[in-house]
């Protein structure tokens, strides 16, 4: 039966529907002033601000960027690889991990989870990290060092293994184990299926953390053409700023245009563009995963 | 069972601080060891070597060399790494490795490279890139006898008191560049606006709020001094620079050393010289010199310069004024830039300190001998040099009257000048310029009349006594006494005396004390009346 509507209702309907359509207008505003600074003459922008509409237009800062494209796209192609590559191992390891440590026949169950919870708290700290990683496991350089620290973060693995026991009736074990499955049967044919929504969610995590990284860059690489698109449109605002700043304590020359704002604008949607169509294939499961999986347990 | 969980809980909660302390020092455990034995071994060798290049040089097993170099490298870095290798390999038997730390994050980089035990074995030193205090705790090898042996060219082409001025408490860790180029600030104003509107030239304080009235008066639209939003460095050291008398660069915590009498340290935040400084602030600021949200400004001085919204920099060094020169040379050919060295109204200048640029060796090099040996070839070999600092002659650049000349342009050309940032391996004789760099060797050819050298940078300040005070003393400048700086407190008197209020809460009387001490210690050790 629908509620029947009082006079009141359209009124509130028109008013909220305003309102959002104002929020959602409002929070498109910056991402508008971005887009419209990419466009505009650096030297406009210093002397007279940012504004809604490029004052004068210039793609001077698109230019900067792109100064050496076969780098850019390189950068580009890391920063793929990577996200995909990293987020389809960590989700299969952490399924695994997760569907593994929710069953309560697992005998190291108690162990396992401690020590996984454990690194949450404590962390060696970053000097011994990345003597670990470079001396010991001599990954300077290596696609290795970019992917392998992300493959079994602890936060996810709790998430999805709280999404696994809430997701998948214990009874569901019992049965397929009398029907005759073995435990891979059970984890690939049924754990996985009904677990969508945890997954979904587990993997838009990891592939905007692997899209978002820059810091395994900047501490594991030295050659350029492996650096990952984040630190290397990172690290060009980084030198425009660190050469302007130094030139006045050191005296070193510059020589060359900085076409500063324009250019940090331009970068932020070149980056920011391809994730931004990510979130509407994996939204709908987004609230679900989320809201089950944040139950702590 | 309460009880249990209860325990639990105090257990993981302690463990949780002790982490998160020790996550805190974790980053400076390494760096602490004290200086080893490095040269003693050498020490037994003769000290002959006078004869030919590297007579003492084992050079039998082949080495590839780890050098590590600021910022980014260049496009066609390869291209020259191969060269370079090509003639090391034959006159040393090593290759070597050029390696960048890119601009982001390189000071934690540094600390990484110098603390993990990687091999490196030669990476870019200078005061700036705290060259005294790794220095002081031993990340570096003492070269003092390793040069003579592997290295007597370059331990020649140094000259001695070069060598001298770089040590740390005796010994040489770094080996210094040989280009004398000054870094003093200066006043930067548009001759244009000043001859219009009949204006003085700026070369003192009165003088140049003369211009800057002017301007004010003339000019509306236009700010009058290009301004950011660390009114410490674009507004007090300028200030400080040009009338207080100060030994080098900017002296932090607000301690004061007059270069007349650098015996004798004193507190500049409080004195009757701060209040004036802090007093022609307010009053720049009321006239409307800069604009009143300058705390959130994050334009450049330069480039508020160029794009014609300032009409002024109060204070910059003079090869970025000459940059200034050209850029607007190309955009707005119709001004004109003038320079006034603040050095000419003191009376002399000096060239930056000889530990301003340079290249050590880190402890964890086991090829020190090679790495000199190598090093030196980078200075005194023509050929070397040249490749490293120019490119490949021909393909990278020409010489056209003895002055430099950029094939092509700056987005084709893969290698630019000086694009390796090899700042610390120029050499005087082998130098090649632009032609647009006249002015700035001019200047300096002014200043080399008035020339003193630099006492300060000598000093290796080390603050691990008052680390914590440091930090609050930071916070607490940048609340209180940036605004005042900047002009924006009504009253200055009473402004000042609550950053003050502030800043002794914060510790600054530890921090000046532990300071004073220091460079009392430091004026003593090497003899400076």
């Amino acid at each position: 039966m629908r509620i029947r509507d009082d006079k009141y209702t359209p009124l509130f309907q028109a008013a909220a529907y305003l309102f959002i359509t104002a929020a959602a207008l409002a929070c498109l505003f910056p991402f508008l002033l971005i887009l419209s600074a990419s466009f505009t003459q650096n030297e406009s922008i210093i002397r007279s601000g940012y504004h809604l509409l490029p004052l004068d237009f210039s793609l001077e800062g698109y230019k900067t960027v792109f100064r050496f494209p076969e780098q850019v796209l390189k950068a580009y192609g890391v920063t793929i690889f990577t996200t995909v590559t990293g987020t389809a191992l960590g989700l299969f390891l952490m399924t695994m991990a997760g569907y593994v440590l929710q069953r309560k026949d697992f005998k190291y169950r108690n162990v396992f989870s401690f020590y996984i919870y454990f690194t949450t708290l404590f962390g060696g700290g970053l000097v011994p990290w990345y003597i670990m990683m470079t001396k010991y496991l001599q990954l300077t350089d290596t696609y290795t060092a970019l992917i392998f620290p992300g493959l079994m973060t602890p936060f996810l693995i709790i998430l999805m293994k709280t999404f696994i026991r809430s997701a998948v009736p214990e009874e569901l074990f019992e049965s397929a184990k009398i029907d005759g499955a073995g435990d891979f049967t059970i984890y690939s044919r049924i754990v996985l299926q009904l677990s969508m929504p945890g997954i979904a969610t587990v993997g838009l995590f990891l592939a905007l953390h692997y899209w978002n990284d820059w810091f395994g860059s900047s501490l594991f690489i030295n050659d350029q053409s492996k650096y990952q698109l984040q630190f290397y449109l990172y690290n060009i605002v980084n030198a425009m700023q660190f050469i302007a700043q130094m030139g006045a304590g050191t005296g070193v020359s510059l020589g060359q245009d900085m076409p500063t704002e324009s250019t940090k604008m331009a970068m932020a949607i070149i980056v920011t563009g391809p994730i931004l169509f990510l979130y509407p294939f994996v939204q709908r499961y987004f609230v679900k995963g989320l809201t089950v999986g944040a139950v702590k347990g | 069972m309460a009880q249990k969980k209860k325990l639990g809980f105090t257990v993981l909660s302690a463990a949780l601080a002790v982490s998160a302390l020790a996550g805190c020092s974790g980053g400076t455990d390494n760096a602490g060891k004290p200086a080893g034995t490095g040269g003693a071994k050498e020490a037994s060798a003769p000290a002959s070597g006078s004869g030919g290049t590297g007579s003492g040089l084992d050079t039998s097993k082949k080495v590839e060399l780890q050098f590590y170099m600021l910022g980014d490298a260049p496009k066609d870095l390869p291209v020259i790494q191969a060269e370079i290798n090509k003639l090391a390999e034959k006159d040393l038997n090593a290759t070597v490795k050029f390696n960048y730390t890119s601009w982001t994050d390189w000071d934690q980089k540094y600390k990484l490279l110098l603390s993990s035990g990687q091999q490196v074995d030669l990476i870019f030193t200078a005061d700036w890139t705290q060259y005294q205090s790794y220095a002081k705790k031993g990340a570096f090898q003492p070269l003092d006898e390793l040069l003579p042996k592997a290295a007597p060219k370059l331990n020649g082409f140094v000259p001695k008191d070069m060598w001298e001025a770089v040590k740390i408490d005796g010994k040489i860790y770094t080996v210094p560049a040989t280009y004398k180029e000054y870094v003093t600030n200066g006043f930067v104003y548009r001759e244009d606006l000043r001859a219009k509107y009949n204006l003085p030239k700026p070369t003192s304080i009165e003088t140049y709020e003369a211009y800057l009235d002017g301007i004010k008066k003339n000019e509306p639209d236009m700010l009058p001094l290009a301004s950011t939003s660390n009114p410490v460095s674009s507004l007090s050291d300028p200030f400080r620079e040009l009338t207080r008398d100060p030994v080098g660069g900017p002296l932090p915590y607000g301690i004061g050393i007059k270069y007349s009498q650098p015996g004798e340290a004193y507190s500049y935040w409080g004195s009757p010289e701060h209040l004036e400084e802090l007093q022609t602030m307010k009053r720049w600021m009321d006239k409307g010199f800069f604009p009143k949200n300058v705390l959130n400004n994050k334009d450049t001085l330069t480039d508020q310069l160029t794009s014609g919204k300032a009409a002024s920099i109060f204070g910059d060094n003079p090869t970025r004024f000459n940059d200034s020169v050209i850029k607007i040379a190309s955009t707005h050919p119709d001004w004109k830039l003038e320079y006034y060295p603040f050095p000419l109204s003191r009376g002399f200048a000096t060239p930056v300190h000889p530990i301003h640029n340079g290249f050590a060796i880190p402890k964890s090099s086991k090829n020190a001998e090679r790495a000199l040996a190598f090093y030196e070839k980078l200075v005194t070999d023509k050929q070397y040099n040249l490749l490293t600092q120019y490119g490949i002659e021909g393909k990278n650049y020409t010489v056209e009257n003895g002055y430099y000349k950029m094939v092509g342009d700056k987005n084709s050309n893969g290698f630019g000048r000086e694009a390796m940032n090899g700042w610390a391996w120029r050499n005087p004789e082998y130098m090649l310029f632009d032609k647009g760099y006249d002015n700035v060797k001019k200047i300096f050819s002014e200043l080399d009349k008035i020339q003193k050298p630099d006492i300060f940078t000598g000093f290796a300040e080390d603050y691990t006594s008052y680390q914590a005070e440091k930090a609050a003393l930071e916070q607490v400048t940048k609340q209180y006494l940036y605004p005042l700086q900047a002009g924006l407190l009504p009253d200055v008197e009473t402004g000042l005396k609550t950053f003050l209020e502030k800043a002794k809460q914060a510790g600054l009387d530890k921090v000046q004390g532990e300071y004073k001490k220091q460079w009392a210690q430091y004026v003593k050790d090497k003899g400076i009346k």
